[in-house]
């Protein structure tokens, strides 16, 4: 279980970063893409095609951030309960809080681009957190013997 | 130690369910059924109003598919629209992955003559998910409409079905399929239907299509400028339809210009434009008028930058920025009798639009909401004929949204509280950004189930969208079922 929360708990970080390299690309992107005479509107932003090949990147932070990342700190939450890693599930439980404050800014960010911003810090706290949770689960001079009963 | 291991592994297990199964729950509890009628839908909202006269419709109930045109007459119009899913040729010699009807996308342009009687025979030949006709603006009757799951099924590979209604009112119009339509629009499942007034208005007349194929920006199917000749002095009348998901900017360089109808009604005293955009919605529609200057010269006319309709030779005036100011239909023209009294209305509804997470059927998202419910657990506007109905849109979702309402045009009383006072401001499809609210009415005239829905599609097929019902009516469809009608 030990090694179940630093692996989940590294997974969010990495995952974090992918976001990070996610966007950029997208972003990076639409300006080559604007830069060859081409228009964004919303109509673009709308469509559900590929304007541009680097939507990928847009795409990805979706379904990262939208599911993929929300799942993993909710199986690190529950992971926490049977790990026995001190402060544990204190700290999955800020991973998990964090995911969702982050989520809530990134959405919110569409109206309220300031909000965007903010949404950029948070990733860092969360990125610093998770890689501490995982940290946290480094084997100790008495490991416990992994639960079998999950 | 065994015991406290024993203790700890139990309160692990149950603090594991009690993150687990609520969210199992709302996971099964937002599963819909493989079919269910629209009928079953959500809660009624009667929106009744104290004190208003009431109608009430104490007739027996009254099956959709008997509410269509007067089956005696001969049509005045007669078109078959076969639609195929194959590559799609555009005007450039592109080809993409799309559908067409009767062979190209856009489909064939319907015109027809105000009074006059219009029969589409819609034919699928080949698209697998099957399709039918929505007579966008345009208010048909309630059997006509072509909303696959309410008003008939979508029609399957080999089969057809034929849409009459009567044109009663001169507009600019469109259709598009409404099954899976955040696909088979895009695709190319649509086409513009015009209808002339019996004295001609305008010696030019454009119908200038505005669509995205696979992020291919086109007019008319067209990647370049759509070219019109035009003699000095004439008077054209150029159609704007905005058939993508989002509101789109149109402005004019080189001449006097006007707005003269939106969604296919007419303003009363529009007045010369300079300096200021039009913006037309997702499904809207915006007919602009422009005289060519007398002596000699040509006119752009900008649909969302890229791409124009240019009156006269193209080289003669080049493109321009989008000008600061947008048109504000609220204070354009002279105002006007309504011809009902929407200040003492029968029903009075809310459509207030939100957004949170959760699931629908199964999948978990970030999801519209309608008056703080999601689908399919949204309202259901109930109204008898011949009600004075009144809506208060609430835009608080973070993103704007094109609300179109099927079988009726509304008119807008206020924005934010403010009320209109230019010429009376009839939609079909009402950009509604985040943070507004719209007054709106309409008189419930046209008895059927009518979909009030949000044009940008894929929010549709996310859940924005909500029925508006005649009491008394019935529809013998489903969503799902043998059919396979989407929930769009």
């Amino acid at each position: 279980m030990r090694i179940v929360y630093k692996v989940l708990a590294y997974a969010v970080a990495v995952e974090v970063a992918v976001q990070a390299a996610a966007i950029v690309l997208a972003i990076a992107g639409l300006g080559k893409w604007v830069s060859a005479g081409n228009v964004f509107d919303k109509a673009v932003m709308e469509s559900d095609d590929l304007a541009f090949p680097e939507v990928v990147g847009l795409i990805v932070h979706g379904i990262n951030g939208g599911l993929v990342i929300p799942v993993v700190a909710l199986l690190l939450l529950i992971v926490s309960f049977f790990a026995r890693i001190p402060g544990g599930v204190k700290f999955a439980a800020f991973v998990l809080l964090l995911v969702a404050v982050q989520a809530m800014l990134g959405y919110s960010g569409h109206d309220l681009p300031w909000v965007g911003g903010l949404h950029g810090l948070n990733a860092m706290a969360l990125f610093a957190v998770a890689l501490h949770a995982a940290r946290r689960a480094r084997p100790v001079a008495a490991e416990a013997p992994a639960s079998a009963a999950v | 130690m065994i015991l406290t291991r024993r203790v700890r592994l139990v309160a692990a297990c149950a603090t594991t369910l009690a993150v687990v199964v609520p969210l199992g729950w709302l996971w099964q509890a937002s599963r819909l059924p493989r079919a269910y009628s629209v009928m079953d839908m959500g809660y009624a909202d009667g929106g009744r109003q104290a004190g208003g006269p009431h109608h009430h419709q104490d007739s027996a109930a009254r099956d959709i598919t008997t509410l269509v045109a007067d089956p005696a007459r001969r049509p005045d119009v007669e078109v078959t629209l076969t639609a195929r899913e194959q590559r799609v040729r555009l005007a450039s010699g592109r080809e993409i992955d799309g559908y067409t009807f009767n062979g190209h996308s856009p489909g064939p342009q319907i015109t027809a003559v105000v009074g006059q009687l219009v029969q589409v025979r819609l034919v699928n030949a080949s698209v697998p998910g099957g399709v039918t006709l929505h007579w966008h603006g345009v208010d048909v009757p309630g059997g006509e409409d072509g909303v696959a799951g309410v008003t008939q099924d979508a029609v399957r590979i080999g089969r057809d079905f034929v849409y009459r209604f009567v044109v009663r009112r001169a507009g600019t119009f469109w259709y598009h399929s409404h099954q899976l339509s955040h696909e088979q629009v895009a695709g190319g499942l649509f086409g513009a239907l015009v209808v002339r007034p019996a004295r001609p208005q305008a010696p030019l007349d454009v119908v200038a299509l505005a669509h995205l194929y696979h992020g291919i920006r086109t007019v008319n199917g067209s990647e370049s400028d759509v070219t019109v000749p035009a003699p000095p002095g004439a008077t054209a009348r150029v159609r704007v339809v905005n058939t993508d998901n989002g509101p789109t900017p149109v402005w004019v360089t080189g001449a006097a210009w006007r707005l003269v109808a939106v969604d296919g009604t007419d303003l009363l005293g529009p007045t010369a434009i300079e300096r200021a955009a039009v913006l037309v919605t997702a499904g809207g529609r915006a007919d602009l008028e422009v005289t060519m200057p007398s002596g000699g010269g040509s006119v752009r006319v900008q649909i969302g930058g890229p791409l124009s309709v240019v009156l006269g030779r193209p080289s003669d005036v080049p493109a321009s920025a989008r000008p600061a100011a947008t048109l504000d239909l609220l204070t354009y023209g002279t105002p006007a009798p309504l011809g009902f009294d929407p200040a003492h209305p029968d029903r009075a509804f809310r459509y207030e639009m939100g957004r949170r997470p959760g699931f629908l059927d199964g999948v978990p998202g970030l999801y519209w909401t309608v008056n703080g419910h999601m689908y399919p657990d949204v309202p259901m506007f109930t109204v008898a004929d011949g009600d004075v109905v009144r809506m208060t849109i609430v835009n608080d979702s973070g993103e704007v949204h094109p609300m179109h309402l099927h079988g009726h045009r509304a008119v807008v009383l206020a924005r934010d509280g403010v009320p209109a006072t230019g010429s009376p401001w009839w939609v079909d499809s009402l950009n509604v950004e985040d943070g507004e609210s719209y007054d709106i009415a309409f008189l419930a005239d046209n008895p059927g189930i009518w979909v009030d829905h949000c044009h940008n599609l894929p929010h549709a097929r996310e859940g924005l969208l909500v029925h508006l019902m005649y009491e008394n009516v019935t529809t013998p469809f489903l969503i799902g079922g043998p059919a396979g009608n989407s929930r769009e």
